[in-house]
């Protein structure tokens, strides 16, 4: 009986202290800013207008079967998850030094923490995305397709990616305190690798193109946008998504894993 | 028979504990460091040994200080026998719930508000909400922080935030204690609510487990385990040790 309660109770510990660090992220993130819970839909609409209105007069928006606003909007949120993800993540286990250098937690729950906290924002966001349609629709610029609740079926894949990197970026941050400068440039090479803005065909490049195909981000966006214009993805794309996500989950959570007694000496 | 006799008594066993790192010889901490000198072969390994044959056991309801200079290695040998770190040879073990007392303000969110920061904390320190619910009353009893409780902790004072860690961390239902320097904040009434407060846990059996290099320890503790470059010097009474500890201290280091 007892062993029994010991069993479930680890469990439920972790899940409750997952849900606290998640909920001070949105917190620390929002909540306090001065319009409050708003600005998580806000931020991303504002956004949305500003690259639309950016955007759509440097690179037009023909070729380009989704409506410009949707497409930018689209793409931006679910790459928002990756980043949000990640460059939360990456302080996170230095931060909480003065916590982990006393006290026997799993260390994979910051970072952990920091990837859910990217899918509620992403949630919000999601939120956006549905207003700026319904302006869309009702300028007959767009059609709601019912493709759009598949959605759920390429969130658990994005989230292992996003995880992995995660755990990946934290623990490395710990060794190289550089690496917040290093990864936010990357990040923003990342941001202009990705067809965000534009399109694949835009680029006009076969080269380049089949170079995109290493880029999971893209494949995500992809397959993200296909679900919006109504037709569900192929076999060969889950394949893609959830290739990248498991391995990266894999590799970070085995990196991880791998240096938790170099990071505990570290911190 | 006896060692059973033992067991029961037994809280914290140090066995033969070795520690040793591996780490470049010019400490490399940035990414750009590692490559330039990667390109320049100037990265030589080598094996750094912090710890070296540690040994000692921790019986109910003593208090024992952790002494020695800056950098020989106390913290290391905390983090091992809080289980965070394993050691290379040797193990640590503790028949016992573990809980330390952070420096100051150490681990809270200064966005959060003190009650927000009390679930946390205690959440990271392994409690379930349900447990954390039940010891409320007595955390906010002893920080006597009143509505503050519900500001952001960036907007409390050095005492106030020194009341709300010291009264976390002993509402929490430890067997053992760890405290890396002992707190020297806050008024002095409630400095002696905490020492009053300390004597009484141990008089309870709470064990401490503190690291220091001053003499405030003396009073608090009746053993000390004096560490000087890895190695164990000296093991017994906090008197004694604390006599011999200051002599070489007032001795240039050779």
């Amino acid at each position: 009986m007892k062993k029994e309660n010991a069993m479930t109770r680890r469990p439920t510990q972790q899940m409750y202290l997952l849900r606290l660090l998640v909920r001070r992220n949105i917190k620390n993130q929002y909540y306090r800013s001065f319009i409050g819970i708003l600005w998580t839909v806000l931020n991303p609409l504002l956004n949305m207008a500003v690259m639309a209105f950016v955007f759509i007069n440097l690179f037009g928006s023909e070729g380009i079967a989704l409506d410009y606003p949707v497409y930018v909007l689209s793409g931006n949120i679910i790459f928002g998850i990756m980043r949000a993800s990640t460059t939360g993540s990456l302080p996170c286990l230095v931060e909480q030094q003065d916590m982990l250098q006393k006290t026997n937690v799993s260390i994979g729950l910051f970072p952990t923490a920091n990837a859910f906290s990217a899918l509620v924002t992403f949630g919000f966001s999601f939120i956006a995305l549905l207003i700026v349609m319904l302006f869309r629709w009702f300028a007959g610029a767009y059609v709601f397709t019912w493709q759009i609740i598949l959605t759920v079926v390429l969130l658990p894949s994005i989230m292992l990616f996003s995880l992995g990197l995660s755990y990946f970026l934290s623990a490395l941050y710990v060794f190289f305190r550089d690496l917040r400068h290093i990864y936010s440039v990357i990040l923003t090479l990342w941001t202009y690798l990705t067809p965000l803005f534009y399109t694949i065909d835009a680029l006009k490049n076969a080269t380049l193109e089949r170079f995109m195909n290493l880029n999971p981000m893209y494949h995500y966006v992809n397959y993200f946008r296909d679900l919006l214009i109504g037709t569900i993805p192929s076999a060969e794309a889950h394949i893609v998504c959830y290739g990248f996500g498991i391995a990266m989950f894999i590799i970070g959570y085995a990196f991880l894993s791998a240096v938790r007694n170099q990071i505990a000496a570290r911190l | 028979m006896t060692e059973a006799a033992e067991r029961s008594d037994v809280l914290l066993e140090v066995r033969d504990v070795t520690m040793k790192f591996t780490k470049y010889e010019v400490g490399v901490d940035s990414l750009k460091e590692l490559v330039v000198r990667a390109f320049r072969g100037d990265l030589k390994r080598e094996k750094f040994v912090c710890l070296e044959h540690i040994d000692f056991t921790v019986h109910r309801g003593e208090a024992v200080a952790l002494i020695g200079r800056n950098g020989v290695g106390k913290s290391t040998l905390l983090k091992i026998v809080s289980g965070i770190l394993k050691p290379t040879e040797g193990y640590a073990k503790a028949y016992g719930r573990i809980s330390p007392l952070l420096q100051l303000g150490a681990g809270f969110d200064g966005n959060a508000t003190g009650m927000e920061n009390i679930y946390l904390n205690a959440a990271i320190l392994g409690y379930t909400k349900k447990e954390i619910d039940e010891k409320l009353d007595n955390i906010l009893e002893f920080a006597e922080l009143g509505d503050f409780i519900y500001s952001p902790v960036k907007t409390y004072s050095s005492g106030m935030l020194a009341r709300l860690g010291f009264s976390i961390a002993i509402n929490m239902d430890s067997e053992i204690m760890l405290i890396d320097e002992i707190l020297a904040v806050g008024d002095i009434a409630f400095q002696q609510k905490c020492y009053k407060k300390l004597e009484e846990l141990r008089a309870k059996g709470l064990t401490f487990l503190i690291v220091s290099h001053s003499d405030v320890v003396e009073s608090l503790c009746d053993r000390a385990i004096w560490i000087e470059r890895g190695h164990m010097i000296a093991d017994g009474d906090v008197k004694s040790i604390f006599e011999r500890y200051k002599q070489s201290m007032m001795q240039p280091a050779q």
